[in-house]
């Protein structure tokens, strides 16, 4: 394939959560802008040490559910208020407290499947191929492995990276070029 | 002191029994979580199995019978114009509630003791749900039309739905619960399937596990809006599940008949639900912890939190029984006193009656006791008769007010034919199958969370240790 540049990642593996935690701090404090970390459940600290400031998820879901509740009043008033009044014994073809529960339900359907669907848009999932499992060493990253990732820009030299790695405490280290497919 | 019991507090007497049994890593649970999953079926699943295969495969027969013929074939009939199908679907709808319970609102009060029996719950949750669902779409009669009168979509009529009734509510209910409930189950799995991808060496399971599990790869980054998805997930969840029981219980509520008009209905369901939930995974529980090698993770400690939940619901269910029967008397209204002090306990429902109140009121409260909660025989007979008592509460709600209401001239009587007998034990059958296969190829406990607890555990032990506690 022509134009194919290959994806640079320095993989490091560290022996346990905290000194994964101290590496991470360190490789950022090094410069190393496209740091990332791969653990078997989620590590207290860890998003602290990759920098994260914002989780951007609990503001799509407010924003969905929200929307469901619109939804859910608008479409109940204009059917059976505007379009279609059912008349049952005289009651009133727009009742507000027998509107509550259909709106409550959409909130939580439209509030939840955004917290599902919305979180694999965020995280760019499903995306079955990642460089890093090149790395046999990193099927232990879902088990009982602590690793570190981190890109190596175009033009630099990805020894620096896995040097860097080494300093900070990683007890393997390995460079993966993206092969071409 | 540390709040989570740590591996070497079981000798302790003062320290609660430990979360997690013996001296473990990533690794070792990994393995032994995942073990059952790898291993094959052994006689004792095949024999299992097969009988809830050929009850399921009765499900089959009478479903067809009852769309080939209609459902007249089924015994109810006017005055009584619900019964098993409303008291399946409501019996089975409530045993759902434990997954939710269990998965969402203990995730909430960070109850730790959750996390080696949510999937296993959950998944219960979604079986059940399965199964109340064939009663509504089935009663229909021809559910290849059910979408076309229950969900509002522009049709050729130009009607639409009546938002005001209940049973409108019920649809949206119950289909956002079974939504919500399945992504939230399948959210937490994630992580196990990358797990279970990179512990596998066979090809097949490799590709099924790589399927699913999306390419999984523990990001950090991913963790933590992971974390946020499942906490709002469960925080949609907590009223989610308060309301479905309580819609369910606003199908009677909003009657005028007697024995349903009132409004302690929608709490006392919720309780009913979650007390007969908790009876559901206490009956597969107790055996399959056995079976499968995971008792380091569902130990004592949980058998008995699960006890007391099944205790304390139960005596709200109690607390509604009496509240029914006070008010029924209270209010001087004849019709409501007579079905709850003549009808249901000496009308031709009686045996009914009594067994509810034993297996609702009377024998849970063995449980006060830390030696029957502590007993797996004592557990598990409880929790089966709690299953037992709790359907015949629905029966006793739904038959003994329909069959004697206002007019003498309109009482009548109800027996259900064949085809409701073996429409209810086919549900029975389906539910099982689905739980057999479901513990055959999908890890029974979430190992990414039971790691996560462990590491948590020790981490605390760790500091208690350097603090000098």
């Amino acid at each position: 394939m022509e134009g194919f540049i290959p994806r640079r990642f320095v993989v490091a593996e560290f022996k346990t959560t905290d000194a994964l935690l101290e590496g991470t701090r360190k490789m950022r404090d090094k410069g190393h802008a496209q740091v990332d970390t791969h653990t078997p459940y989620p590590v207290h600290g860890l998003e602290e040490a990759l920098g994260i400031r914002r989780v951007r998820i609990p503001t799509l879901v407010l924003l969905a559910a929200l929307t469901g509740i619109v939804v859910a009043y608008s479409m109940m008033w204009f059917m059976n208020k505007v379009d279609f009044p059912i008349n049952v014994g005289n009651r009133p073809a727009h009742a507000p407290p027998a509107f509550i529960p259909i709106t409550f339900e959409l909130m939580v359907l439209l509030g939840g499947t955004t917290a599902f669907f919305g979180l694999f848009a965020l995280l760019k999932l499903p995306q079955p191929y990642h460089p890093v499992f090149e790395w046999d060493a990193f099927t232990r990253s879902s088990v009982d492995g602590f690793f570190l990732s981190v890109e190596v820009p175009a033009g630099e030299d990805p020894s620096d990276a896995a040097n860097d790695a080494r300093i900070v405490g990683a007890a393997d280290v390995q460079v993966i070029v993206e092969p071409e497919r | 002191m540390s709040l989570y019991a740590t591996s070497h507090a079981a000798a302790d007497p003062i320290e609660p029994r430990p979360l997690i049994e013996g001296t473990q890593t990533d690794r070792s649970i990994n393995d032994s979580l995942l073990d059952h999953v790898w291993r094959g079926a052994g006689r004792g699943w095949w024999l299992c199995f097969s009988i809830a295969l050929a009850m399921f495969g009765l499900l089959i027969i009478s479903l067809t019978y009852v769309v080939l013929t209609g459902i007249g074939v089924w015994g109810n009939n006017i005055p009584v114009g619900w019964a098993f199908d409303i008291i399946n679907f409501v019996w089975w709808i409530g045993i759902g509630h434990a997954g939710t319970l269990i998965s969402a609102i203990l995730l909430l009060f960070q109850q730790k003791w959750r996390t080696s029996i949510n999937r296993f719950a959950e998944a219960m949750t979604l079986f059940a749900v399965m199964c109340a669902l064939i009663f509504p779409i089935f009663h229909t009669g021809r559910p290849w039309f059910a979408l076309y009168w229950l969900l509002p979509y522009p049709s050729v009529q130009g009607i639409w739905p009546q938002f005001k009734s209940p049973l409108v509510w019920d649809v949206f209910a119950v289909t956002t619960y079974f939504t919500i409930s399945l992504l939230f189950w399948y959210l937490g799995l994630i992580p196990d399937l990358a797990a279970m991808l990179d512990s596998s060496r066979s090809k097949l399971r490799r590709a099924v596990c790589g399927i699913f599990a999306m390419g999984w790869r523990g990001s950090g980054r991913h963790w933590d809006e992971y974390k946020w998805a499942y906490l709002l997930l469960a925080g949609l969840s907590t009223p989610l599940v308060l309301s479905v029981h309580s819609v369910v219980s606003f199908d009677f509520a909003t009657s005028l008949l007697p024995g349903w008009h009132t409004t302690i209905f929608p709490p006392y369901f919720v309780a009913g639900a979650i007390f007969s939930g908790f009876g559901m995974v206490l009956t597969w529980m107790v055996p399959a912890r056995q079976f499968l090698g995971l008792k380091h993770v569902i130990t004592m400690r949980h058998i008995e939190n699960m006890n007391k939940v099944m205790l304390a619901t139960g005596l709200m269910v109690s607390f509604g029984y009496l509240m029914e029967h006070f008010i029924a008397w209270y209010s001087g209204n004849a019709f409501e006193f007579s079905v709850f002090y003549r009808v249901r306990q000496r009308g031709p429902f009686a045996p009914i009656y009594w067994l509810m109140i034993s297996c609702n009121v009377l024998i849970p409260n063995i449980l006060w006791w830390k030696k029957a909660r502590t007993n797996l025989a004592i557990t598990w007979f409880v929790a089966l008769l709690v299953n037992v008592g709790m359907w015949c509460e629905r029966f006793v709600i739904i038959v003994t007010s329909l069959h004697r209401d206002f007019l003498p001239g309109s009482w009548g009587g109800y027996a259900p034919t064949w085809v409701d007998i073996c429409l209810f034990t086919g549900t029975i059958g389906f539910f099982s199958t689905a739980m057999l296969l479901f513990l055959k190829f999908v890890p029974a406990v979430a190992v990414t969370e039971v790691k996560e607890l462990r590491h948590e555990m020790a981490h605390d032990s760790a500091t208690a240790a350097a603090e000098g506690h």
